[in-house]
Parts: structure tokens; C-alpha cells; sequence
């Protein structure tokens, strides 16, 4: 997945585990971009009655890089505070939920947003409404206006939601952990089964979403149009049971538990000795892991799962030479000359960020390939919430974009062609919508029950 | 540029005001647990280390957070003791949002003959 359950200790923690950053210029605001990080995986909608929440004792941020230092210059803070209204019902809600202060909703939850920029804190809303999670047409009868009015403008073009959201990642979890297995390809297998279409694993479950769309020109430095993105979740460093009160209690200084830039590098570039590390340094540390960037095992591991079929990244991996190509998409961004009329560089230092060239805007007719698809404006020209980022890193890895620094490497036949999916992914059962927080209306229990 | 846990801890503070306060519901906030929750061993444990800082025979290095408060604040929730070696007498001391590491051998050996 793209960072869903990544790493051993924060697979235990899922209300810290981040699962996908997206950093867009927002298509209907092309003066602002939009950030959006999503945490607590592969949520079954009809998880109740303890319905899913965020983290009060979790604190959250999306970070910016805007000088190249691979080091927050800003960052958005964001804490949550849980009330139950009534602690005598078992029940989530005692009747349908018409508002966002109705008093039926009984488990309610809201945040603060603060920005730390310039060596100070600047508290940006206080006591902000969650929408509840989606529980079915008798709870939730109206979700999409419940959700909608749960986006709050917080001045200075500023607009900001938490809460629960559909899925937008797609992936075939079952077959590409079934030793690398990507169903229309199986057949090519070391372990051969006949070629079948791809399943994607995340349909129809739901995330929560940390959402911010702020003005382009209150995240960018002057000649330094390219910012790079990531978030992160810490918690407290002493947390004990206290059994009388039948609750954690925090302790001391945060510490952070959970990354996340790019898609699929702690997944699956960092090996799994390195995981729990990598998720604890910031993006400026990650020159110690570039080694698994430019060697990645991945791209070892597809000539030996699929024989005969990846003949020169086979012969490209044998030789041991780095692979700039990778470096500069996940850890530089790709210097200008590299590609016409394109970068997203911030500079020789490695870090691991979503780097996005905000002077790039939308396109009204996105390719889900982005870059590699002909589409500037997608990743990893930071991240769009259609971007097919696992089959763009997929044929990345398996030598497509080798070209761009070493001019006389071919890449081999397959690796502009697998995917998962093949012809193109499955349509998502609640899609994208159009306007912010972009992500689609989160599925019901009622009606997603499994 | 603040360091990063200077800029949590900063957050931290610009968060304690509570926008719920007054609500009649039960309030499930990490903030206002560690306003009330009375966490009997650590807290005791706490105070005695806290105590030995003071003396001569006790080194303490502070990593105070900012927004981690007064230390009438810090008292005022749980203290979390952690004797990270009894024997050299490495102790952390985990009060708000701030860590003190001290080392005193003799407050390690009394906390490991009060743990039994």
C-alpha cells in the first residue's frame, strides 16, 4: 500500500499511521494548492460502534520545505479533542445526525490548527467541527451535506477539513504481496497462474483525512516556486495505563511516529529493519537511506519473480550502477534539461518529500500516469488524488525512466506495461469530487456492511 | 527555525485552551486527563526524584519543551519515571511536554527498592 501499515511498530498504531500525502494546485483554485494527509487504514465503514476518530493524543502535521533543506520551514499543526455527550448510551448517535451540532450525535469530536513558521506559532482555528463517520441512511441521512459543512474557512484564503473520507488509493494488496504478484501478469509468474484482472483491495473502505488548501503565496519563497511535502504524526513519550480511570495518560516531549512524502518508500523501498527508523527522522536525515532509493530491491526482485521477461534491468541491476533516475524523482526532484519545459528540483540535498512545482497548473484533462503519462501536473509533480502512483513507481522502478540520465539504457518491453490493473484501474465506488476536500464521500456502513 | 520538538511543544501550548470547556458531556481530551488523572505511583515516584534533583550528589540535564508550562503546571499532572539503568543511576523524568535526564545513583537505588 502506499504507506498503509508500512512499518511494524506503526502498524500497531493506526490512528498515527499516515497512509497517502497529496499536494495539488487545486483545480478550481489554481491560486492555492491543497495538502491532504490521510491517516487510520483500510477502515470497514460498518466499524462501529466505536466509529473511527483521530488521535487526541496524537499530534499531527503536514510540513512544507520551501528552501530545499529537506527541513520544515512550515508546518500545520493540527490536535484533536473527543467529548461524548452522553456517557450513559452505548450508542454513537441517539437518532439521526441532521447537523454537525445536533444533539443526537453523541461521540463528537473537534480540532485545533495551528501553522509554526518563522520560529512562531500562530493558532489558526480553535474547536473546529469533524464530521461523524458515515453510518447509514437512518443515522446519516444527508452525509454529503454533513461532510460539506464541515469545511471551515479560516481567513487569509485558508480553507481546512478533518474527518472521515472514501479511499482514493488503489492497489491489488492481495496479489502484489503474494510475492510481487500482479495478477494480469501472473502468468509470466516464477510461480505461474493464468492471467486474471486486478482486484482492488481498498475499495469501498474509508480513511480520515487532514485536509488544508492555502494561497500559493504563503507556502512559497520568491524565485523558489517548488515546495516539498510530507507529514508526520508524534505522540508523547511516556504514555501508562492508569487502570482506576481506565485511560492512557502522555507524558513528556512528542516524538514522532509516523512519515510520510513520496508513496511506497517505506513500503517498499526501506527494508524492514529500517522501517520504524525511517519513520522517525525528518526528510532531512535520508542521505543514510538513499542507498535503497538508487538500488532499490525491487527492481532486483522482477527479474527473478518474472524470468526472461526483465532481460536488461537484469543486466542494469547487475552492474550495480546507482539509479540517478530514482534519486531525482523521490529524493532531489528532476533537475531542469532533464525533461522539457519541467522541474521540480529543490536541491542536492536527498530527502524524501513530495516535491511540487506549484508554477504547473491543472490540467482540465488529468492522465492518472501523470508524469510518466505526459501530464506534468500529476506525480511526482506532487500528488493528485487520481494519480495511479503504484503503477508509476511500478515501471519507474523497472527501468522507464533509466532513460532520462542514461540515454543508451532500453528499457525492456514489460516495464512501460505492467500495472495491476490492465487496461486501467477499476472505477472507485465513491470517486473524487471536484471540489475540496476532493476526496470522495466516505462509504457507509449500511451500505458497504463488508 | 525552532527545532522540531520545539515547534510540537509549541503547538502544544497554543492548544491548551480547551473549546469544549463548559460542554456537559464527560470531556475524553488528552489535555484534561493530565489536569485530573491522578496517577498515584508515578506521581510519587516523581516527586521523590524531582526532590533529589536538588542535591548535590544529582545531575540533571532539563530538555524543557516549549508551552511545556511553569512548574507548578508540570505538578499539577503525571510524572513518569523511567530508571533507564539503576546502576549507573540514569533516570528520565517525563512531566508535560518536557524530559529531564538525571543521573543520581542513590534516587535509582531507593526507586528499585520502592518497585520491589
Amino acid at each position: 500500500m502506499s504507506s498503509h501499515r508500512e512499518a511494524p511498530e506503526i502498524s500497531k498504531d493506526p490512528v498515527a499511521d499516515s497512509t497517502d500525502v497529496y499536494a495539488f494546485v487545486s483545480p478550481d483554485k489554481p491560486n492555492t494548492v491543497t495538502l491532504i494527509a490521510n491517516y487510520i487504514p483500510l477502515q470497514l465503514p460498518s466499524g462501529g460502534p466505536n466509529f473511527y476518530e483521530f488521535g487526541d493524543d496524537v499530534l499531527y502535521e503536514i510540513h512544507i520545505d520551501n528552501d530545499g533543506d529537506g527541513q520544515a520551514d512550515i508546518s500545520y499543526q493540527f490536535r484533536f479533542s473527543t467529548t461524548v455527550r452522553d456517557p450513559g448510551t452505548f450508542l454513537y448517535n441517539t437518532g439521526p445526525i441532521g447537523s454537525l451540532s445536533d444533539p443526537n450525535w453523541n461521540r463528537v469530536q473537534t480540532y485545533d490548527v495551528s501553522v509554526v513558521a518563522g520560529g512562531s506559532s500562530s493558532t489558526l482555528g480553535r474547536g473546529l467541527p469533524c464530521p461523524p463517520c458515515n453510518i447509514g441512511p437512518r443515522s446519516t441521512p444527508n452525509y454529503a451535506a454533513l461532510a460539506a459543512a464541515a469545511v471551515n474557512s479560516l481567513g487569509g484564503g485558508i480553507s481546512v477539513f478533518a474527518g472521515q473520507r472514501a479511499e482514493a488509493f488503489f492497489v491489488d494488496l492481495g496479489s502484489i504481496f503474494d510475492l510481487g504478484d500482479l495478477r494480469p501478469f501472473q502468468n509470466l509468474h516464477l510461480i505461474p497462474t493464468p492471467a486474471a484482472p486486478g482486484v482492488n483491495a481498498t475499495n469501498d473502505l474509508n480513511v480520515h483525512s487532514i485536509a488544508i488548501q492555502v494561497p500559493i503565496s504563503t507556502v512559497t519563497r520568491s524565485g523558489r516556486p517548488t515546495i516539498g511535502v510530507w507529514t508526520s504524526a508524534s505522540r508523547q513519550k511516556a504514555r501508562i495505563y492508569d487502570a482506576d480511570a481506565g485511560e492512557y495518560v502522555n507524558a513528556g516531549p512528542f516524538v514522532q511516529v509516523s512519515r510520510l512524502g513520496n508513496p511506497l518508500v517505506n513500503e517498499v523501498v526501506i527494508p524492514l529493519g529500517q522501517k520504524d527508523l525511517w519513520n522517525s527522522l525528518p526528510p532531512s536525515d535520508d542521505k543514510k537511506f538513499a542507498g535503497y532509493v538508487t538500488q532499490p530491491g525491487l527492481a532486483a526482485l522482477l527479474p527473478v519473480l518474472y524470468p526472461k521477461t526483465f532481460p536488461n534491468l537484469a543486466a542494469a541491476v547487475a552492474a550495480k550502477t546507482p539509479r540517478a533516475d530514482l534519486e531525482a524523482i523521490l529524493l532531489t526532484g528532476i533537475p531542469s534539461g532533464i525533461i522539457t519545459g519541467f522541474t521540480n528540483f529543490t536541491g542536492s540535498v536527498l530527502a524524501d518529500m513530495l516535491r511540487l512545482n506549484t508554477t504547473i497548473k491543472p490540467t482540465a484533462k488529468p492522465n492518472i500516469l501523470g508524469l510518466i503519462g505526459g501530464d506534468p501536473a500529476g506525480f511526482p509533480n506532487g500528488r493528485r488524488v487520481i494519480d495511479d502512483v503504484v503503477t508509476i513507481e511500478l515501471r519507474a522502478i523497472a527501468g522507464v525512466t533509466y532513460p532520462l540520465v542514461a540515454p543508451s539504457y532500453k528499457p525492456d518491453a514489460a516495464a512501460g506495461e505492467i500495472s495491476d490493473f490492465v487496461p486501467a484501474p477499476p472505477a472507485i465506488g465513491s470517486p473524487p469530487i471536484s471540489t475540496f476536500p476532493y476526496l470522495g464521500v466516505p462509504y457507509s456502513g449500511y451500505n458497504e456492511p463488508s | 527555525m525552532p527545532s522540531h520538538d520545539a515547534r510540537r511543544a509549541s503547538a502544544e501550548g497554543a492548544g491548551d485552551p480547551d473549546p469544549l470547556a463548559g460542554s456537559s458531556g464527560r470531556r475524553l481530551s488528552r489535555r484534561s486527563m493530565l489536569h485530573t488523572v491522578a496517577t498515584a505511583g508515578a506521581a510519587g515516584l516523581a516527586a521523590t526524584a524531582l526532590g533529589a534533583a536538588a542535591s548535590p550528589a544529582a545531575a540533571a540535564t532539563r530538555h524543557p519543551s516549549p508551552g511545556s508550562g511553569s512548574t507548578a503546571k508540570a505538578a499539577s499532572g503525571p510524572l513518569v519515571v523511567h530508571v533507564r539503568d539503576a546502576r549507573s543511576g540514569d533516570i528520565e523524568v517525563f512531566s508535560g511536554t518536557s524530559q529531564t535526564r538525571l543521573r543520581d545513583k542513590d534516587l535509582a537505588a531507593r526507586i528499585a527498592r520502592a518497585a520491589g
